[in-house]
């Protein structure tokens, strides 16, 4: 039976991330051949065809690349999260990579893209879905100014 | 219009060059105004029955039939031959269909005519969405929960299903290029203009202007409900032979005039792609211009696959008829609608407003407006252009008036 919208568990490219997730630390997989980041994980580089590609932490700071307010219920698992905030944000170690996540603890009307970003975990659980799952989602970084931080 | 200008976020297909080669003779559509309670293939034989009609052909003279790999159900050879009790052999393929298929159709049923398989080939497509979601269908959204890295990396974060993907990628767009919400707005109005204006439309009794579309509510924040296209039950045929036959029947022949097809390089993660706020048409339309030795410019009716008005947008931007960016300039004032000087745009009222039946019935407004047949007719209708997409995907289909 599906548990989605949960992760599923145990897979070999992803179950590095979910479980680094519940102890509180944000892993990206880079390629140890030519250092890039490849995201989504792949078994081999595309960029080099290297396979060693460990999973490294990452500073959890980045920058919001573009988001969307779901204010309609479109899937009704996220039913009870409505509305909710969700988006994209790009890393501060690689900005080509962008990590598609839940914005949170945001007024919607005072997001503006290029903010600086936070990463900060939040327990997802889901109407209807047995269990839930530990997620580093993002914030606006505490103090920082709306807006464009740099060209 | 060389490739090497081409990006490096994707790539063209390599499409046969059919150009002049072959003809659409014939177009039938079946849309509903609410569930029809009939199944995908039922909807497509009262298609199809209508597209040989007009081709002024026999059942029994259909030999070729094209369609989808992903119409659930399955129309065999069988299907078509017990409802209009015949008995021919029929060639079949899963080149067909609607999204990008409904433009690149013509590409296998030109060589399978050049090869004697068929003579008559009908491409069909049709959906029971509609009728599907009473009985707790899952419809469109289904096909994308079901991918491995969007379970685990999308829909755990509420990204997820398609308006979410839009609404994302529209305020990326406005960043980038100052796109505002009155653009997108101008999509939609324009697909209503016509909508309303056309008897199959399922929203023709729902007029709407600029200002009723900003204060319409949001869906997906920046994506407003008329943003986002309809579900509906629906089907559309499209019947194709040699130019040479196809002079020989009923209708003004529509020539196939160039086919392209254009591939994101990050398949169907839409978060991934290199250039966010783009469409596969920078790899497809081009090729399809230069093969019709036409320009943007020399269009004169447009219809494109518009599950979200800024997918339209992109395109519109991505296949030249603008500078990118500049899409804003060319739909403002009305300039989209059939009866005002502009880009002739979804005169049958696209996705958004006619009905969901993917962009096979796209490609048959440009038919009728080529023959001079469609309800907002473009005067001095020579060329049209279809353009298909499905995200990692795009297609252009160039058609003509035939001399």
């Amino acid at each position: 039976m599906s548990t989605a919208p949960l992760p599923e568990r145990g897979g070999s490219l992803t179950e590095p991330f979910w479980q680094a997730a519940e102890e509180g630390r944000f892993v990206m997989p880079r390629c140890s051949g030519c250092a890039r980041y490849v995201w989504y994980p792949e078994e081999a580089c595309p960029h080099c065809g290297e396979n060693e590609i460990p999973w490294v932490p990452v500073s959890g700071r980045g920058q919001l690349f573009s988001w969307a307010e779901v204010k309609h219920e479109l899937y009704p698992a996220y039913e009870d999260t409505l509305p909710y905030v969700t988006g994209i944000v790009t890393l501060e170690e690689d900005a080509r990579v962008r990590y598609v996540t839940r914005i949170v603890d945001a007024d919607p009307a005072a997001l503006a893209i290029d903010q600086p970003m936070q990463v900060v975990f939040r327990t997802l659980a889901f109407k209807g879905v047995d269990g839930e799952v530990v997620a580093p989602v993002f914030r606006p970084s505490a103090g920082a100014a709306p807006g464009k931080v740099d060209e | 219009m060389t490739t090497s200008a081409e990006p490096d976020w994707g790539h063209s297909g390599e499409l046969e060059d059919v150009s002049g080669e072959i003809a659409i003779v014939g177009v039938g559509d079946a849309i509903y105004q609410r569930a029809s309670g009939k199944s995908a293939n039922e909807i497509a034989l009262d298609a199809i029955e209508r597209a040989i009609a007009d081709a002024g052909l026999r059942p029994d003279e259909i030999d070729g039939l094209m369609q989808s790999p992903f119409m659930g159900g399955g129309f065999t050879a069988d299907t078509y031959r017990d409802y209009f009790g015949t008995g021919q052999s029929i060639w079949m393929s899963t080149d067909g269909g609607a999204m990008t298929w409904a433009a690149t159709a013509p590409v296998a049923a030109a060589q399978a005519i050049r090869e004697g398989k068929a003579r008559h080939i009908l491409n069909l497509f049709a959906v029971d969405w509609f009728s599907q979601k009473g009985k707790g269908g899952e419809g469109p959204g289904k096909y994308h929960g079901e991918e491995r890295m969007k379970a685990n990396f999308e829909l755990p974060f509420g990204w997820f299903p398609q308006p979410v993907y839009f609404a994302t990628i529209a305020r990326r767009h406005m960043f980038e290029y100052g796109t505002r919400p009155e653009d997108l707005g101008a999509i939609a109005v324009a697909c209503r203009y016509h909508a309303t204006r056309h008897p199959d439309a399922i929203t023709r009794q729902r007029p709407l202007d600029l200002a009723g579309y900003l204060a319409r509510p949001m869906m997906v924040d920046p994506l407003r409900m008329d943003d986002c296209c309809l579900i509906s039950d629906g089907g559309g045929a499209t019947i194709m032979t040699s130019l040479e036959r196809a002079r020989d029947l009923a209708k003004p022949p529509v020539v196939v005039a160039g086919v392209g097809e254009g591939y994101s390089g990050s398949g169907a993660y839409w978060s991934q792609q290199g250039d966010f706020t783009a469409s596969p048409q920078v790899f497809s339309a081009p090729r399809a211009f230069e093969q019709a030795g036409v320009t943007p410019g020399d269009v004169d009716v447009l219809t494109l696959y518009d599950p979200f008005s800024i997918v339209a947008l992109m395109q519109i931007e991505d296949m030249g008829f603008c500078p990118k960016g500049g899409a804003g300039d060319l739909v403002a004032d009305g300039k989209l609608h059939f009866d005002t000087p502009g880009l002739a745009y979804n005169t049958h009222g696209g996705l958004l407003s006619h009905a969901y039946v993917l962009g096979i019935s796209h490609v048959n407004e440009v038919v009728r407006q080529l023959r001079g047949e469609a309800a907002c007719q473009v005067s001095d209708c020579e060329i049209g252009v279809y353009g298909g997409y499905t995200g990692h995907m795009a297609s252009t289909l160039v058609m003509r008036r035939d001399r």
